[in-house]
Order: structure tokens, then sequence, then C-alpha cells
């Protein structure tokens, strides 16, 4: 998943993956605005075929939470 | 390039190839300019629009560039387009939704307040009039959204009382806001109703984005949109095509007919003869809109005539064929007699068959005709082939519509022509041209010209009509449209010249200068030249200017220059002192108000015709 979650990321943000880590946040990564947050929402959906809730929307403030959220949702490969 | 396959873009799958081609094409940062800038103004965040809308022009190798404008500025786009784009635009695309704009009346509408459509409707009227200021002061296109069906909205699309409630409102003011949209001239709609019913109202609307970013629709919807207006916009740039060829067996019709015979093929009211019933209604339908159609089959030429002839259930007759190559000829040697007899280019041809060796033979021996596998269900066959969008063109005017009856008398006038020697002939046709300055109503037309002829055509300096319409009213132009007849019949508008006139008003540099194929050969050339130069005259110039631009089609026009007596100066251009321009020749009468007056009209008149184009 980790792999995975770094691809999206990577590819939303248009960040180099390798520059993505569990501590990647709004706050340090000005790629990371509104537009791209509402992509990242369905960029997660369509890669890992979950569907997220405004209440985990809300809560995804870095990729750790993002992978937590993930792992909460049965994405197995962690 | 141009697909058989019907593209679900509502899919999951097709939005995320659309956003990963857009990221790529950003992230690749092109430095080259791009090629057409759009604006996008919408009551609700529109900046998700952007990828869809973006890849769906780089699939047809255009590359945009977006500026969108504030979050529910509509208003001010309208008035100031400058600011609140922040540069200038070539498109712009206006969007809203009902409940962006007039969420108190709908409550108080549904709350049983009749007097709330009607303050609906004055909003609606300001809209309309903001839009109409719009146009009226940008030169470039402009596409509005017609309103979806409201949703986020308390209350149910499937609710008992939909017809009068939030339908039957939504219903008035989406027909009252088409209706104003269509009393102004040159505004696109862009159907996102239609948009919204394709992909079905709970699957376009997606709450969490509209709560959390006050952005209203999923992927789903907003490539399909995106995929739309990509289609509008690509309408307005692209030439049409203009032949559709297609196979008669299995095509046309169910079964073979040299091996099922007349009462054994499929075809009139029972499935599966209803489904190519249809398609031969759709095929109609093309040809209303000016495409001529024409029949590719390997068989006995009188056999698929007995089908034309006799069939009840055939809706094609045999008079709305233009070309027609049935016999045992390779099609990919065929096709190209078809293009030739209509006088049209091998690219301007689809060719649709039901055979996937004789699709797979055609794209690799003629890769330059659009081939089209049909589809093998032949339940599929409309809903797949309505989705084409390779006839698609903005303006179908009076000219397309007549077009096909036109290719009919063009027959009648090869049969004189293979009865008397060629002198004779040209006496006989009794030939007339028409070169007249451009009226509003000949402005769609000419624009058509100027983006689809291809092959007699100077320069190939394409334009929209909002360009065409601005270089209408310029003084420093002059925009001809040519209209020929003969005895058989009009071939109607099917020449334009431009000429830029130089500020001293003594040479006529040649903008443009093209010619429909139809009229080549029968002397119409000279006759341009012979009619445009007593105009210059007229007006006291000496000199035309020109250059010949070659592409991969023009060749057809390589020697007109010289050949009406210009002379080479420098690199590309060319000069013709208007005492040597050559007289209309004898067998060739102009005609027209403009021909018949003998020049000398003054710009006044002109411009109280433009300006009715303007308002």
């Amino acid at each position: 998943m980790t792999a995975r979650v770094a691809k999206v990321f990577s590819e939303v943000l248009g960040v180099s993956p390798e520059h993505i880590t569990d501590e990647t946040s709004p706050d340090n990564t000005p790629q990371w605005d509104s537009m791209a947050a509402m992509n990242l929402v369905v960029a997660i959906e369509d890669e890992f075929d979950v569907r997220l809730s405004t209440a985990e929307i809300i809560s995804m403030r870095n990729v750790a939470i993002v992978k937590k959220v993930l792992t909460t949702k049965g994405v197995a490969d962690a | 390039m141009p697909m058989a396959e019907l593209i679900d873009t509502a899919g999951r799958s097709a939005a995320i190839e659309a956003k990963k081609a857009w990221r790529e094409h950003v992230a690749r940062g092109d430095s080259t300019a791009p090629a057409i800038r759009v604006g996008l103004a919408a009551s609700f965040t529109a900046d998700t629009l952007v990828p869809f809308f973006g890849a769906a022009l780089l699939a047809e190798n255009i590359a945009a560039e977006f500026k969108v404008g504030p979050y529910n500025q509509l208003f001010q786009a309208c008035l100031d387009p400058q600011a609140a784009f922040g540069g200038a635009c070539d498109v712009i695309v206006l969007l809203w939704r009902l409940e962006d704009l007039m969420f108190d009346e709908i409550t108080g509408f549904l709350g049983g307040d009749h007097e709330a459509l009607k303050r609906a409707g004055a909003k609606l009227a300001q809209l309309a009039g903001a839009i109409r200021q719009l146009r009226g002061g940008f030169s470039g296109m402009v596409v509005v959204g017609v309103p979806p069906y409201p949703t986020g909205v308390a209350t149910s699309l499937l609710s008992l009382d939909n017809g009068g409630g939030l339908g039957g409102f939504h219903r008035t003011l989406a027909g009252q806001f088409i209706d104003e949209i269509g009393r102004i001239e040159g505004v696109r709609l862009v159907d996102l109703d239609a948009v919204q019913r394709q992909v079905g109202a709970s699957a376009a609307f997606d709450a969490r984005k509209w709560y959390l970013y006050r952005q209203p629709f999923s992927d789903g919807f907003l490539n399909t949109l995106g995929r739309q207006l990509g289609r509008i916009v690509m309408a307005s740039r692209r030439a049409a095509k203009k032949c559709l060829v297609l196979d008669a067996d299995n095509t046309l019709w169910g079964g073979i007919i040299g091996e099922d015979g007349i009462d054994g093929i499929q075809i009139g009211d029972e499935f599966p003869g209803s489904a190519y019933r249809d398609f031969q209604k759709l095929v109609l339908s093309w040809r209303q809109q000016g495409v001529f159609i024409a029949v590719a089959s390997k068989n006995n030429e009188a056999d698929v005539w007995e089908v034309f002839d006799k069939h009840s259930g055939m809706v094609l007759r045999r008079e709305h064929l233009s070309a027609w190559q049935i016999n045992w000829l390779p099609k990919a040697e065929g096709v190209p007699l078809i293009a030739r007899a209509l006088n049209i280019g091998t690219d301007s041809l689809v060719f649709i068959d039901d055979n996937p060796m004789e699709v797979a033979y055609m794209r690799d021996a003629r890769p330059e005709v659009t081939s089209i596998l049909l589809p093998a269900d032949p339940a599929d066959i409309v809903s797949v082939l309505q989705e084409l969008t390779l006839f698609d063109q903005l303006e179908i005017t009076d000219e397309d519509r007549k077009r096909a009856d036109m290719m009919r008398a063009e027959r009648d006038r090869e049969v004189l022509g293979a009865q008397i020697n060629h002198t004779d002939f040209l006496q006989a046709l009794d030939l007339r041209v028409d070169l007249f300055r451009a009226r509003t109503e000949d402005l769609g037309r000419i624009t058509q010209l100027i983006n689809k002829t291809n092959q007699f055509n100077l320069t190939t300096i394409r334009r929209t009509l909002d360009e065409v319409r601005e270089l209408a009213a310029s003084d420093d132009f002059r925009l001809y449209g040519l209209r020929v007849t003969d005895k058989f019949g009009e071939y109607g508008l099917t020449g334009v010249i431009i000429a830029r006139i130089s500020p001293d008003r003594r040479r006529w540099t040649i903008d443009t200068l093209l010619l429909s194929c139809r009229v080549l050969g029968r002397g119409v050339e000279t006759a341009l030249i012979g009619a445009l130069a007593d105009d210059a005259r007229a007006i006291g110039a000496v000199e035309f200017a020109a250059s010949f631009i070659p592409t991969a089609k023009n060749s057809l026009s390589a020697s007109f220059l010289p050949d009406q007596g210009f002379s080479p100066v420098g690199d590309r251009e060319w000069h013709l002192a208007l005492a040597d321009a050559p007289a209309i020749p004898s067998h060739i009468q102009r005609t027209g108000a403009e021909g018949a007056a003998g020049r000398g009209f003054d710009a006044e008149p002109f411009q109280t015709r433009l300006s009715a184009i303007a308002g």
C-alpha cells in the first residue's frame, strides 16, 4: 500500500514519490491546496476502490493518517 | 482519433484516463503557446472541470490554456471578461445552476409562493442580459450552459409532486433560458441538463464534494461535460467529414442480397430489420445536414438497386445516394472513385462496414479514410453511431440542406458534358456568376467554406465565425461571396474572397481566395479575378497582391496565380497590375445587384447591414 499511496500523492501533487513521506501534509507541501485535496479524495477512492466519508476526508491532514484510514477500511497490503 | 467504439465517459476508468492525460500534459510544461485560451466561469467551483475539458481537446491535438474566473461571479465575467479571466480568451464558457443563483426562489416556490417563479424568471433575464452584453463586446466564442436539474436541494427527484414542484420549476426556467439565449446571435449552448440525464442525476452529484469544496459534480459528470465542451469547440475549428460511404449487405440491411434474395433480407418493422431501418433513418438525418451518402458494395449492381427500388422496408432510396461503387473491385480502389466523383478529398470520407476484414484492409490501404466497424449486434448500431462527432457542424445552412440534391444536378451536367465538345459545353452551360459583398446571413456559410475548403484554397487561412464577422465589419477588408448558377440549377455560395485594402486604397492584397471544387474547370476562376478587378478599379485600386501557401492538399490551386497573369515578386508574393487583369470570359455573365450596378457602391449601406450582426 505504501508504494501505491506514494504514487497517488505523487501524481496528484506533482511531487516525485521519494518526497512523499508519512509527514507530508498541506503545511509542508504547497501543492496540497484545496483543489488538490479534492483530487486526492477522488484518486484515493479510485486507486483503492473505497469510499471515504466526509469525516474521514476532513481528518486526512497528512499521509500517515491516510494510510491509517485505508487500513481501517481493510486495504490489506500495508 | 475518431473512435468507432462507444466510450462510456461517465465511467470511472475513462475519467481516470482523462485526468492522467491532462496531468501528464501539464507536467510536460510544453513551452509552445497554447492553441486556444479558454475562460471558464461558473456559479460553482469549476476548476475540477479543467482536466476533463483539457483532455478532450488534447485528444484532438489542441493544447488549451484555462483561466478559471472567481467562483460564482458570472455577472462580473460577462461585464468585464478581461478582469475576470486575467487576460484575453478565445473561448468563454459560462456554467450555472439554478440552486446557486436562485436558491431562495426555489425554496419559496416549493413552499407555495407562486410569485417565486416570476422572481426567478427576472433573475434569469438579468443573466441573459449580461450574456448579451458579453457577446456584444467579445469577439471569441461564447458557450453557455443550460442549468441541470437542481441537486442538493431538500427535495427528491422522485417526490410524488415533482411534475408541479421542483421538476416544473426546472423545466420552466431551463426552457426560458434556452429561449432567451436563442435570441442572442452567436452564443452556443452546452446542455448540462442533457449531460446529467446521460450520466444519471444521482451519479452526477457528489454531496461530499459539494459540502466540502462547493463543487457539486462527480468525475463521471465532469468527464462527460468536458467531452461535450471539447466537441463544441472542435466543431467550430475542424472541417466536418463530407461523405458517408456505406457497405450494403449486413450494414444497410440484415442478410446478403445475392444469397438471400429480396424476400430473404431483413429490413422493415421486425427486429433485426427494424434496427437496420433505424440506422437508415440516422443516415438520412446526416444527409439533411449536408453529408453526401454513398454505397460501396461487392455485389451485382442490379441486385442492390432492386432492394433500393422495390423493398418496402427501405427508408433510404436510390435518389438519396450521391455516388456508388457496386462492383467487385477491392473497396480500397472503389472508395477513392467515390471521392473523385464528388470532387472531395478521400480524407473527407467516413467508411462503415460490418466486415472486420474490409475495415482493416481500408485502414491499411487508405489510412486517411475514417473507417468504422459496424457494431456486431444490430441493436447497438444506432446507439453507438449516433454518438459520432465526425459530421458535427455548428452552423447548418440552407446550402447544406440542399447540397445532396444539388449533387444530383451535377450528374445531369456530366451527361451533357459527355455529349458535346468542351467549348460548346461551356456555351451551352449558360454560366452566371454573382460576386457580391457578404451580407449578415451569408457569414455562416462563408465561415464554413473558410474552414472546410482544402483543394482550391490559396492560403488555407481558417477563421471562426466571430473572426469573419469582425473582418466583415472592418474598413480595411472586403469580404466577397460568390454564387454560381447554370442552366441545371444553382451551385449555391461556393466561393469566398477576402481582400485587404492598403491604407492608400491602391493595392488589394488577397488574404483568402477559395472555391468549391464543384465549380472548377469552367472559367469561373478567371471570372472571379475579372469581377474582383472591376470592383477594385472602381474605387481607384491599381494592383492586386497575392500569395500561394502550399499545403498537402491545395496543389489544385498552385498554378492559379500565374494562370491569371500574376507575376512573382520575391519569394512567395505575386502581383498583378489591374490594367493587365483578365476580363470575365465571354461564356460567363456577371449577375447580381453589384454586377449590374457596375460597382462604385459606397460603404454606407454595407455598414448598415453589418450593424444588424453586432446587434
